[in-house]
């Protein structure tokens, strides 16, 4: 007999398309990409306990804000044996989006993304419909203070894209 | 030229979206800045061999290099010999070094004294492998992950903060060697050409308050 959480994990597991190799620029420009009022890019590992905690909350963000205007990024920064390690988490979330791996050297990548980032995980970036950044940190936020960060950048219900 | 110019747009793009001043809470800026003394340099720290040693009791004759570091992250982990190569040949060199761990062992398990005399000895550390036990050391450098490496050159100003070398995963795909470099004009009585770099790492598990 498995139990509860096992059951609902295994109902929750998807195959997840493994995260796509992506260098600063190719992040910036998904960000970029017209569609969105408000990006969030989240940088994880599986290593990283605060980022599996963070995790669930990230998804159900995307799930209630999505309509509205939300686009979620998600960085992956696992690196030899975690790769795998990876997709299988992805998977075990139930995550079914493309999703992205880190690519290129750490100073690079880092100070492309900006906002003094000093390397530490979790990471979140905020930006506006316009790709500027607004809001940055380092630790893993509670949803509500996750949704109080987008929601001033959040459309209005039932309002379609303008971008 | 028409590369020059995409260059430049890019640049241009990367600038606006790195943006100035935004309300975030990103340790970066925190980070002690080149030219500065060693903070909290006499705080005396419980080392693997049971002593009490501060930053100040390693200072070397050429230059002073501190480590936050911690056993359990998977980027110290990664960086970890080449940590350990680094502080045992360059004592010979006149560099004294101290690596500390300020993560707090309720958080990681892994990260307790225990853990750190087995590691220490596992790794053949040479150099005092200490444990910030109320992260004040940590906090007054800024420091914000591990591994991140401070520099100090025989005068006590820091030369280099950052990253060991460009490629935690593989030691022999490194085409950066930042921190040698930086030891390496050190040692030379040179100024370091690069200052600053940065590498993800686990952000540092500071110790609560009582």
């Amino acid at each position: 007999m498995l139990p509860f959480s096992a059951l609902i994990a295994g109902l929750l597991a998807v195959s997840a398309p493994p995260p796509a190799p992506a260098t600063a620029e190719k992040l910036l420009q998904e960000v970029r990409r017209p569609g969105a009022s408000v990006t969030l890019v989240n940088v994880w590992a599986t290593w990283c306990m605060p980022c599996r905690e963070e995790f669930p909350d990230l998804l159900r963000l995307r799930r209630a804000y999505q309509g509205r205007g939300l686009r979620l990024l998600l960085v992956n920064a696992d690196f030899g044996e975690g790769k795998d390690e990876a997709v299988k988490f992805l998977g075990d979330q139930g995550v079914d989006f493309p999703t992205l791996l880190k690519e290129q050297d750490d100073d690079a990548f880092i100070n492309a993304l900006g906002g003094d980032w000093s390397g530490a995980l979790p990471a979140t970036f905020v930006f506006d419909g316009t790709g500027k950044l607004v809001d940055a940190w380092e630790h893993k936020e509670t949803y509500a203070t996750l949704e109080s960060k987008i929601r001033p950048f959040l459309r209005e219900e039932g309002k379609e894209t303008t971008r | 030229m028409r590369t020059t110019t995409k260059l430049a747009a890019l640049a241009a793009a990367l600038v606006l979206v790195a943006g100035a001043g935004i309300a975030g809470e990103m340790a970066g800026k925190a980070a002690l800045g080149i030219g500065a003394k060693a903070p909290a340099a006499d705080v005396k720290m419980k080392g693997v061999d049971g002593k009490e040693v501060s930053i100040k009791d390693v200072t070397g004759a050429k230059g002073t290099l501190v480590v936050f570091t911690c056993n359990a992250c998977p980027y110290a982990k990664g960086w970890e010999t080449r940590i350990v190569d680094l502080g045992n040949a360059y004592a010979a060199k006149g560099i004294g070094m101290i690596a500390i761990n300020a993560n707090d062992p309720k958080v990681v398990a892994d990260d307790g004294y225990d853990q750190m005399v087995t590691r220490a000895k596992e790794r053949g550390m040479k150099y005092p492998y200490v444990m910030d036990a109320t992260s004040e050391v940590a906090k007054a450098f800024g420091a914000a992950r591990t591994p991140e490496a401070f520099l100090f050159d025989a005068q006590g100003k820091l030369v280099y903060h950052g990253a060991v070398d460009d490629n935690v995963e593989s030691a022999e795909k490194v085409s950066k060697t930042y921190l040698k470099d930086a030891l390496d004009s050190v040692v030379a009585g040179k100024e370091v050409s690069v200052k600053e770099t940065k590498a993800v790492g686990c952000g540092i598990k500071w110790h609560q308050q009582a």
